[in-house]
C-alpha cells in the first residue's frame, strides 16, 4: 500500500512526541518546540517507509490464537492476545518500517547534537506509529468494502504482554519482511531498521469493542509516557 | 564453450522459480527449501530437468537460502546442502544431455543472509565475507560453473559476496539485485551506484531480479544500460504480488510474460530468465520467443566514477570538489585528534564539508605514531555511516590503502600512484582489485619533472603500465602537480599546459591540490581563488580544495554559470543568495550578553562559547569557571530535570552548551601545554543483542561535561569484550544499558562475568524495563533511574576517592 512521506507527517500526533521525550501533559517551551519540528521535518525527508500485509481468517480457543491462510496455518499461544483477538474473526498480519533512512539520519545527530539525537528518536517513534495508523485504516477500509463494516482492534506486537518476542520469526517468515521490504531480525529478535512495527490487528464488527488508543491499556501504571486520561 | 565465451556474445537463459513447485510438491510451511537436496533429490533434480528441457542454459542449484546463519537451526551443514544443491545440477544436465544441445550451466546461487551489516547494523562485512566464502568454497568443490549472486539489495553485503566468490574461486560472477520500483535497492543504493561498484570489482555481468515484473523493469532498463559496460542479466517475476486469501500469487501468464521479455532483450539485456511466480512454461515461451534474437553489442561506457551506498559522482564537463580537509598534515588539533583516536572530530570535519557542497571526501589519517590501517577502516566505515558522499582513500601505505578499500561501500577513490616503479608496482593490484578510481600522481624516480612534455611522459608511462594491470584509462585521474610560484615564475603555466594536454590529448580526467600554488605567500586565498578559475578552464575535472572557504567555493559556484553548466544560473543563484542572509544572523546574535551560567541554563551553545571566551580573556582560571561557573549551572537544571520542572531537551541543550564552554577551555589550556583533569574513567556500553544506544548516549553526554572520562563500546557489546577494558584500563566504574526483558538477561551475564574475575568495580545499570528490584536482583551496584542518576552516583564515588 502507497502512503506518501507527507501524509505520515501530517498525521504524527505531536503531542506523542511531547510524550516520548517525557513531557507528560505539559508543553515543551517554543525554542524546544521549534527544534522538534525541524527534526521531524528532516526525518520526513530521509524515511522511505515500506510496508506488507496479509489477511487471515481468525479462530482463538483458550490462549491458542489460529489464523488460517490460503495455504497456511499459524498459531500463536497467548493469553492477552486471545483477549485481544476473541471477537474478531479476520485479523492483518503487518509489517511496517521507515527504512534505513531514520538510523542514519539519529546516527549523524548522535555526533553532531545529542539534543537532536534525543528529538529524532521521539520523531521517529510518532512517525512509525502514525504509518502504522494509516496503514491499518487503508486496511480496514478495503476489507470492510462488501457491505459488512470491520472497526480496528489495537494492534498487537511479539513482546507485548504474554506473546513471546520469538514468534517475530513467524511474522518474519511469513511476511518474507527481509527480502521484500529490507527489514531484517537479529539474533535478540531485534528489528534492523529499527524504526519498524511488526504486529496482528484483529478486524471485528462489533464497533464498541474499536479503538486505537492501546497505551491506556496498559498494565503499567506508572509510566512515564502514559498517555494523560482525557 | 564456456559460459563466460558465450556471456554477451549470444542470449542465455536463465530458469524460473523454484518456491511454488516445491510446494506443489509437497514442501511444507516453515521448512526450509534447500534441506531438500537431501531429503528430496529427486524432486529437486526434476525441476531443474524440467528447466533445462524448457531450453534454459543456467540451472540454479537449490542453495539460495543456505549459510551458516540459518544452517545454526537445522541438522545439516552448510557444505552438505551446497555440494547437494550443486551436484543436483549438474547431474540434471547430465540426464537430459542426450535429449537437448543447447550449452548448459550449473550455477550456485546465493542469497543474501538476511542480516543487515555494521556499523549501522548487526553482523560484521567480515562476518558476512566469512559466510559466504563458505558457500563459495563448498559450491566450487562442487563443481559449479557459475556464481550467481542474486535478490541482493545491500550494496555492502553484495561488496562481501563478491569478494567472497572472486578471493575464493574463478568462476563467473553474476550479480542481479532486488530494484524497487523508484529504481532503489532496500539500503537506499541508485542502479548507477551499485554498477560502478560492481563493474569495480571485476564481476562477469549484473542484472535485476525478483521485486518487480517485466513490464517495471522495463521502466528501470534504460537506467543500467546507460551506465553499465557489461552484459545485463534480467529475471523478473510473473509481475508484482497479489495476495489474494492470505496467498501470494504472480498473475503473468507465460505468453505475456515472454513477450515483454522480448522487449527487455531488444532494450539490451544479453541474459534473461524467471524469478518468483515463473514456471518452465513461462522460460519455454521466453526461449520460444527470443531465441533467434541477437542481443544488443555490449559497450564500454567510457565512463569515469565513483560511487558511494547510495549515489555514483561522474567526472564530465562541470568540476567537481573533492574536500580536502580530513587531513592531519600542518593542522595540530587534527593531529591530536587522531591521537586521542577523537573520531567525532573527524566526523564532524566530513560533516561541515558536505554541509558546503563537496562531491567526494578526501580521507588522510596517517600520522607516524599511530596504527593507520586500522584508523583508515574505521575512518571510512565511520564517515560512511553518516555522510553520503564518496570518498577518496588518501595514504601511502599500502596497508592503508588495501583496508580503505576494502571496507569501503561503493566505487572508491585512491590518492594516489605516481610514476616510480615500486609505487606502480604496489598500488596498481589493490587499484585494480577493488576497482579503484586512482590518483596519478606525475612524477617518478627523477621528481618532479620541471616541463610539460617530462611530465606528460611520466603521465604516459603510468597509463600504459596500468594498462599491463587491467586497469584502463577511464579509471585514471592525473594529477599535474602544482609547486608555488613564489619558488618558481612559470610553475603555474607549467601545470595549467600540463592539465590541458592530459585532458584534451590524453584525454584522461585530471585532479589537483589546488591550494599548493601559493605556498609562501600572504593572503593566499586570492592567489588560489585566480588559480583555481585557470585551472578549471584549462581542464580540471576535480579540484581538491577546502570547501568551507567561501571564495573558492565561489570561484567555483562562478565558473560553472560561465561555462553553461549551470542550468538558468540557478544554483549560483542560490548559492548568492544565501551568503549574505547568514552574516546579519550571526552579527546580530541577541543573546551577546549573556553569563555563562545563563547561556548554560537556556542551552544556548554559542552564547556558552562566547561567555567563556570573555571569562577567559579576564584571566579567570580554567578551573574556576568549570567548578564555579559551568558546574553550578549544570546542577540547576539537573535539578529542575529531576524534580520536573525541565525536562530531557533542555537537560540536552545545557549539556551542549556546556561542552562548547568546554571546547573553548581546552582550546586556551592546548595553548598552555596543558590538558583539562579527568575526574576518572567510566566505561559504559548497551549489553548483548540490545540495540537501543540512546540512553547510554545520553548518559554518556551528561557524564562527559561533569569530567569523567568516558570509554563508550557501544551497543550489542560482548562482556568478554566489557571485562577485558575494565581490567586493561583499570576502570572502577561500569555503566550498562538495557532496553528490552529479553536482554535484560545479558545484562545479569555481564555483571556475572565481571563479578567472576574479581573486576574491581562498582555497576550502574539504566534502561526502560528495569526498576529498583530488578537490578539488585540481578547484583548491580546502582540503578539509575534517569540520566541524572549516574551523574549523582558517579560524582559520590569520585568524591569518596572511588574512582
Amino acid at each position: 500500500m502507497e502512503i506518501r512521506n507527507e501524509d505520515i507527517k501530517k498525521r504524527v500526533n505531536i503531542r506523542e512526541i511531547y510524550r516520548y521525550l517525557g513531557y507528560g501533559a505539559k508543553l515543551p517551551d517554543s525554542s524546544v518546540d521549534a527544534m522538534i519540528r525541524e527534526v521531524l521535518e528532516d526525518l520526513v525527508n530521509v524515511i522511505q517507509p515500506r510496508n506488507l500485509y496479509k489477511i487471515y481468517t481468525c479462530s482463538t480457543s483458550g490462549t491458542i490464537v489460529v489464523l488460517k491462510g490460503a495455504n497456511r496455518t499459524l498459531a500463536f499461544e497467548s493469553r492477552n492476545l486471545a483477549s485481544n483477538l476473541a471477537q474478531c474473526r479476520q485479523v492483518i498480519l503487518i509489517a511496517a518500517t521507515l527504512g534505513i533512512g531514520a538510523d542514519k539520519l539519529l546516527q549523524k545527530y548522535e555526533i553532531l547534537n545529542m539534543t537532536k539525537a534525543t528529538l529524532t528518536q521521539a520523531c521517529g517513534a510518532a512517525c512509525i506509529e502514525a504509518y502504522c495508523n494509516i496503514l491499518q485504516e487503508q486496511i480496514c477500509e478495503e476489507a470492510s468494502s462488501d457491505g459488512q463494516r470491520f472497526y480496528l482492534r489495537p494492534r498487537f506486537s511479539p513482546g507485548y504482554g504474554d506473546l513471546p518476542l520469538e514468534y517475530q520469526k513467524v511474522i518474519f517468515e511469513e511476511l518474507e519482511c527481509t527480502k521484500r521490504i529490507g527489514l531484517t531480525l537479529t539474533d535478540s529478535l531485534l528489528m534492523y531498521p529499527t524504526k519498524s512495527v511488526s504486529a496482528l490487528i484483529g478486524l471485528t464488527s462489533n464497533p464498541q469493542s474499536c479503538h486505537i488508543g492501546k497505551c491506556r491499556d496498559c498494565e503499567n501504571l506508572t509510566c512515564e509516557f502514559r498517555e494523560p486520561a482525557e | 564453450m564456456n559460459f563466460r565465451e558465450l556471456l554477451g556474445k549470444k542470449i542465455l537463459f536463465f530458469d524460473g522459480g523454484m518456491g511454488t513447485l516445491l510446494q506443489e510438491r509437497g514442501l511444507r510451511t516453515g521448512e526450509v527449501p534447500e534441506t531438500w537436496n537431501l531429503s528430496h533429490p529427486e524432486a529437486i533434480r526434476q525441476i531443474h530437468k524440467e528447466y533445462l528441457l524448457a531450453g534454459c542454459n543456467v540451472v540454479s542449484a537449490n542453495t539460495f537460502g543456505v549459510n551458516a546463519f540459518k544452517c545454526k537451526n537445522l541438522d545439516c551443514t552448510v557444505d552438505e546442502l551446497v555440494t547437494a544443491g550443486v551436484r543436483l545440477t549438474k547431474e540434471a544436465i547430465a540426464e537430459v544431455r542426450g535429449e537437448c544441445d543447447h550449452p548448459m550451466y550449473s550455477a550456485l546461487d546465493i542469497g543474501s543472509i538476511g542480516k543487515l551489516l555494521k556499523p549501522l547494523g548487526e553482523i560484521s562485512f567480515d562476518e558476512a565475507y566469512d559466510a559466504f566464502r563458505e558457500i563459495v568454497t563448498a559450491g566450487s568443490r562442487a563443481g559449479a560453473d557459475l556464481i550467481l549472486i542474486e535478490t541482493v539489495s545491500d550494496s555492502y553485503e553484495i561488496k562481501a559476496a563478491v569478494l567472497a566468490a572472486k578471493e575464493n574461486s574463478d568462476l563467473p560472477v553474476v550479480v542481479t539485485m532486488i530494484f524497487d520500483e523508484n529504481g532503489k535497492l532496500l539500503t537506499g543504493g541508485d542502479v548507477a551506484s551499485a554498477t560502478a561498484m560492481l563493474e569495480g570489482l571485476g564481476v562477469d555481468a549484473i542484472g535485476f531480479n525478483c521485486g518487480l515484473g517485466p513490464e517495471q523493469m522495463k521502466a528501470l532498463l534504460p537506467q543500467m544500460t546507460a551506465c553499465c559496460s557489461l552484459p545485463i542479466v534480467i529475471n523478473p517475476n510473473a509481475g508484482l504480488p497479489v495476495v489474494v486469501n492470505g496467498k501470494t500469487v504472480f498473475n503473468v501468464a507465460p505468453d505475456e510474460f515472454a513477450q515483454s521479455v522480448k522487449t527487455l532483450v531488444e532494450m539490451g539485456a544479453s541474459a534473461v530468465g524467471g524469478c518468483c511466480g515463473t514456471t518452465p512454461a513461462h522460460i519455454r515461451r521466453i526461449v520460444e520467443c527470443c531465441r533467434d534474437m541477437e542481443i544488443r553489442p555490449v559497450t564500454d561506457k567510457n565512463l569515469t566514477v565513483v560511487s558511494s551506498y547510495n549515489h555514483a559522482v561522474y567526472f564530465a564537463r562541470k568540476p567537481l570538489i573533492i574536500g580536502e580537509r580530513i587531513n592531519p598534515t600542518g593542522k595540530s588539533k587534527f593531529k591530536q585528534a587522531l591521537r586521542d583516536h577523537d573520531m567525532e572530530y573527524i566526523y564532524k570535519e566530513g560533516l561541515a564539508q558536505e554541509e558546503n557542497g563537496a562531491h567526494i571526501l578526501d580521507v588522510n589519517v596517517g600520522l607516524p605514531e599511530i596504527d593507520e590501517p586500522q584508523l583508515m577502516q574505521e575512518a571510512v566505515t565511520g564517515i560512511q555511516s553518516i555522510i553520503d558522499l564518496p570518498l577518496q582513500i588518501d595514504t601511502s601505505d599500502p596497508e592503508a590503502m588495501e583496508r580503505g578499500l576494502r571496507y569501503y561501500n561503493g566505487k572508491p577513490m585512491l590518492n594516489s600512484v605516481n610514476g616510480k616503479k615500486e609505487s606502480m608496482e604496489s598500488v596498481f593490484p589493490i587499484a585494480k582489485k577493488y576497482g579503484a578510481l586512482l590518483v596519478c600522481l606525475c612524477l617518478d624516480e627523477s621528481g618532479i619533472p620541471e616541463t610539460v612534455e617530462g611530465r606528460l611522459q611520466v603521465a604516459e608511462k603510468i597509463i600504459w603500465t596500468a594498462a599491463g594491470y587491467g586497469i584502463p584509462k577511464k579509471d585514471l585521474v592525473m594529477d599535474a602537480l602544482v609547486l608555488t610560484i613564489s619558488t618558481g615564475k612559470d610553475n603555474a603555466n607549467i601545470t595549467l599546459e600540463t592539465l590541458r594536454r592530459i585532458r584534451y590529448e590524453l584525454g584522461l580526467h585530471t585532479v589537483l591540490g589546488v591550494s599548493n600554488i601559493s605556498f609562501g605567500l600572504p593572503d593566499r586565498s586570492r592567489i588560489n581563488t585566480a588559480f583555481f578559475t585557470m585551472a578549471m578552464n584549462n581542464g580540471l575535472s576535480a579540484g581538491i580544495v577546502n570547501p568551507s572557504s567561501e571564495p573558492m567555493m565561489a570561484a567555483y559556484y562562478s565558473f560553472n554559470a560561465l561555462i553553461g553548466e549551470d542550468d538558468q544560473c540557478m544554483e549560483y543563484i542560490a548559492k548568492a543568495s544565501s551568503q549574505p542572509a547568514d552574516k546579519p544572523a550571526a552579527a546580530s546574535a541577541p543573546k551577546a550578553g549573556l553569563t555563562l551560567d545563563e547561556a548554560i541554563v537556556k542551552g544556548l551553545a554559542e552564547s556558552a562559547h562566547e561567555a567563556t571566551v570573555r571569562l577567559l580573556e579576564q584571566n579567570m582560571d580554567s578551573l574556576t569557571i568549570i567548578n564555579e561557573k559551568l558546574i553550578p549551572a549544570l546542577d540547576v537544571v539537573g535539578k529542575g530535570f529531576e524534580e520536573k520542572r525541565m525536562f530531557l531537551p533542555q537537560l540536552l541543550m545545557s549539556a551542549d552548551a556546556a561542552k562548547a564552554s568546554f571546547e573553548a577551555i581546552k582550546a586556551v589550556l592546548s595553548k598552555q601545554g596543558k590538558s583539562s583533569e579527568s575526574k576518572g574513567k567510566i566505561v559504559i556500553a548497551t549489553v548483548k543483542g540490545d540495540i537501543h544506544d540512546i540512553g547510554k548516549n545520553i548518559v554518556k553526554t551528561l557524564l562527559e561535561n561533569y569530567g569523567f572520562d568516558m570509554i563508550d563500546l557501544g551497543k550489542d557489546v560482548d562482556p568478554q569484550r566489557i571485562l577485558q577494558t575494565v581490567q586493561e584500563q583499570h576502570v572502577r566504574l561500569v555503566g550498562l544499558s538495557a532496553l528490552m526483558t529479553t536482554t535484560v538477561v545479558n545484562m545479569e551475564a555481564t555483571i556475572r562475568l565481571l563479578r567472576e574475575h574479581g573486576a574491581d568495580c562498582r555497576i550502574m545499570v539504566g534502561g526502560a524495563v528495569l526498576t529498583q528490584e530488578y537490578a539488585d536482583m540481578i547484583g548491580a551496584d546502582f540503578y539509575s533511574r534517569d540520566a541524572m542518576g549516574s551523574v549523582r552516583y558517579a560524582n559520590e564515588l569520585y568524591e569518596k576517592g572511588e574512582l
